[in-house]
């Protein structure tokens, strides 16, 4: 057993957090989800994307001949959870990205698309943004439910549908599409495939939908006559949905490690307000800190015990949904337990977190007006303890 | 016992139910966010005219002589519907005035508030947003017939649009910071130097910083004696916990609901999710805590009623309705999938105003101390 990061790893942590102090704002502090409702924080994202790719940090992982640097999992992983604490914006190239396309296209790409769009998302510009376009209104939890169709007409697919819930559509310059290609296939799941689309395409038209606080997170997107070359498809046609769950773990395993510096975060500012107003005094407030770092710890354990797995070369099969729900929980409590420590001053507008009633910079609000959004993304918590009763223990499928 | 409310108080219900049902939709509450008021003026006249602001006035205030249950009525309907309104604030203060006010401050006031001509609030947190006595700095120096004023009050709900403020000072400073406090009522239009700016809170619903700079009122308006002011504060807090614990059973019951017929109308898997256990489960933990709740609260107000000693179930009430209120409206989000998270569910306009009900009146700490305190004491 060994619970110390290595030299390599502990050099890459100080020269992020030198980054930290150099590029942020002073007391900078994020909230997941946030950087691409307003205009000037996504400009500033962008900016700070551009500078992550320059340091070859955005896509350290990946091999250099797509703009990588060959980093360990080890690396990526100090990476992912400086950034989180520090709330080092544009770090995903959209919502999808550096964390599932990227890795996805790796897998199961063409030469050409690995060629093509690769080095555009690590290159951190705007044209290396991506959407995932998975949900529809009647596919959400039952993703295979989905009724969008790609229909091959010669050498293009003419696509028809509508993605809900598209997170960051109205940033991205590219989608990744799942829709039907094999509509009489005798099973849901193997009528799938996955597409790339231009979001300049004719026939997208993208819709704002507004969270009830006042966030520009997601969209509705309409695809109507949209039509992309057949070398648009990634991987096998009708395998899609085979080849989507494995980037959606990845999906899910990239939210561990930054969610616990982000976590991790959010509980020093707690302890730092506790002390500054003598809060700390009181018994109460030292057993909810006390509890909630006792579980941020656990947090770490377990996301780094994934990425122990996966160093091995070993696939994880229900870790990722265990570190989702896990993160989620932790989200829950920091919430709810900091919104009382800070009390009637955490009603604030987190759109207004620059006013002089906001505490910490509006953070602690902003993650309880958000976590229940946080929780439902990339599967809700039921249908991630499916996965871990089916899969973890054993169970029989429960649905 | 009897758990049934009376005929009278049942048609009470369904007449606040059909007024609020008709007009306070979802849309109006939306539309009242963004609107610089808060409130809508001509549904306040509708209201003074079902004659809900003197529901519990004697006929010789302009009242209709009701109870303390008919108002809670009354008030866990507005929180089902989430009425933006300064109903609750006005009614509090007309309270409190009713209990310590002399003869010649209720015929001068009681009148006009159930008529609706009057909106009042309290100004009574402040920098340490708690409702200990020690949080109470805002200093009135006498000065000859007067007393003048100095500090700053926090989430006073309304007061950009309060005709009168019932504001709690510091007269002296003694050893116990229960002492030495003094409740005055300020009249907004005819004093200088008040200043209320609005906070931006998430519910939009108009709480207000008031700045206090030398601001001169008439030793004829304090409210109670000098001094020992904080029996009224400790009054208003005790009426104003029960009743936000029946807003916050109105709303946890109004988000049930909704998560409910979600749960039976929402297919995935070819079935509706109502039909897995996990949303089952969730659902009926949901439905026991709030039953629970209610008749928590409804034992509370009854105690308050009979005129029995109720500060345990109070506390009780409120430390459970901080949770379950909030309980609910998380998981009546996850229920709905991403669809709870936008503005055009209902159910995110329920989230947003748990915090604000979470910390009016006592947070959840500061009640389970209380119910220590009973406890040992028993
Ligand atoms: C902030 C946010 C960002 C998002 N971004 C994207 C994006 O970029 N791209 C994209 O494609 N999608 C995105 N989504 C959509 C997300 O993937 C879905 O919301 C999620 O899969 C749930 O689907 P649903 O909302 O339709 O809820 P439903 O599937 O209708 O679920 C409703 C409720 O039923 C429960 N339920 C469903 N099935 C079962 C079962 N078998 N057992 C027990 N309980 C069950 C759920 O847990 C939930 O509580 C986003 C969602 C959010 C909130």
């Amino acid at each position: 057993m060994d619970f110390k990061f290595g030299e390599k790893e502990e050099a890459l942590r100080e020269e992020i957090r030198e980054f930290a102090r150099e590029e942020l704002p002073p007391g900078w502090l994020t909230v997941m989800l946030e950087e691409e409702s307003r205009d000037e924080d996504w400009a500033f994202a962008m900016s700070i994307s551009k500078k992550l790719s320059e340091r070859g940090w955005l896509t350290m992982s990946w091999p250099e001949e797509y703009g990588g640097k060959g980093a360990s999992l080890w690396e990526q992983l100090v990476y992912l959870e400086e950034s989180g604490y520090w709330g080092i914006p544009g770090t995903m190239m959209g919502i999808s990205g550096v964390a599932w396309v990227g890795p996805s296209l790796m897998m199961y790409g063409s030469e050409e698309q690995k060629e093509k769009y690769l080095p555009l998302i690590a290159s951190g510009e705007p044209d290396g943004v991506w959407c995932t376009g998975y949900s529809e209104p009647n596919a959400g939890s039952d993703f295979a439910n989905i009724q969008t169709r790609a229909v091959r007409e010669e050498d293009e697919y003419v696509i028809n549908g509508q993605k809900t819930w598209t997170s960051a559509a109205h940033r991205a310059r590219w989608c990744w599409l799942a829709a039907v290609t094999n509509p009489n296939a005798p099973k849901k799941h193997q009528r799938i495939s996955v597409l790339i689309v231009d979001m300049k395409s004719k026939g997208v038209t993208v819709n704002p939908l507004v969270n009830y606080a006042g966030y520009h997170i997601f969209n509705e997107v309409f695809f109507d006559d949209v039509r992309v070359p057949e070398s648009s498809l990634v991987g096998e046609e009708n395998r899609g949905w085979y080849q989507l769950m494995t980037s959606l773990a990845y999906e899910r395993g990239s939210l561990g490690p930054s969610g616990y510096g982000y976590n991790k975060r959010i509980l020093d500012e707690l302890v730092r307000y506790a002390k500054e107003t003598n809060l700390f005094q009181k018994h109460e407030i030292r057993c909810k800190l006390a509890d909630m770092a006792i579980e941020v710890e656990m947090q770490r354990m377990l996301v780094s015990q994934t990425t122990w797995k996966m160093s091995k070369g070993e696939m994880p099969t229900y870790e990722p949904s265990r570190d989702k729900v896990f993160n989620d929980k932790v989200q829950e409590r920091l919430a709810i337990t900091g919104t009382e420590i800070l009390g009637a001053y955490s009603q604030i507008d987190p759109l207004h977190r620059d006013s002089r009633w906001s505490k910490l910079r509006g953070c602690v609000e902003s993650l309880y007006w958000l976590f229940p959004g946080i929780s439902i993304s990339a599967g809700t918590d039921e249908i991630e303890k499916n996965i871990i009763g089916q899969f973890g223990l054993g169970l029989p499928k429960s649905y | 016992m009897d758990f049934d409310l009376s005929g009278d108080q049942k048609i009470l219900q369904t007449s606040v139910r059909e007024f609020l049902n008709k007009e306070c939709s979802k849309d109006k509450v939306r539309e009242l966010e963004e609107d610089e008021r808060g409130y809508d003026i001509e549904m306040w006249k509708k209201m003074a005219e079902l004659e809900w602001m003197g529901v519990v006035f004697p006929e010789e205030y302009g009242g209709t002589e009701g109870d303390f249950i008919d108002l809670m009525i009354l008030v866990e309907e507005m929180g089902r519907y989430i009425l933006p309104s300064p109903f609750f604030s006005t009614i509090l203060s007309s309270l409190s005035i009713l209990e310590y006010g002399d003869e010649g401050q209720k015929e001068k006031f009681l009148p006009k508030i159930a008529k609706g001509e009057e909106i009042w609030t309290l100004a009574l947190m402040e920098s340490s947003v708690t409702y200990e006595a020690s949080g109470i700095k805002l200093r009135a120096i006498p000065e000859k017939e007067e007393y003048i004023l100095e500090g700053t009050k926090l989430f006073v709900p309304y007061a950009h649009v309060a005709d009168r403020l019932l504001v709690v000072a510091r007269t002296s400073e003694e050893k116990n910071p229960k002492d030495g406090i003094t409740v005055f009522i300020v009249d907004v239009a005819k004093t200088k130097g008040l200043e209320v700016e609005v906070i931006p809170t998430a519910a939009h619903d108009k709480q207000c910083e008031v700045r206090f700079d030398h601001v001169k009122v008439s030793k004829d308006n304090v409210l109670g004696d000098v001094g020992r002011g904080w029996d009224v504060v400790n009054f208003i807090i005790q009426r104003g916990a029960v009743l936000k614990c029946a807003e916050m059973v109105g709303g946890a019951q109004a988000v049930l609901e909704m998560a409910n017929d979600y749960a039976k109308e929402r297919v995935q898997f070819d079935r509706p999710i109502g039909s897995f256990q996990a949303i089952q489960h969730k659902l009926a933990d949901m439905f026991t805590e709030i039953e629970g709740l209610r008749y928590l609260v409804y034992e509370a107000a009854w105690m308050i009623n009979v005129g029995s000693p109720s500060d345990l179930l109070i506390s009780m009430g409120k430390a459970k309705a901080n949770e379950v209120y909030q309980r609910t409206c998380i998981e009546g989000i996850r229920i709905h999938g991403a669809i709870g998270f936008t503005r055009e569910e209902d159910v995110g306009l329920y989230y947003l105003r748990t915090k604000a009900a979470e910390f009016a009146f006592g947070d959840t700490d500061s009640h389970r101390k209380q119910i220590a305190i009973e406890l040992e004491r028993s």
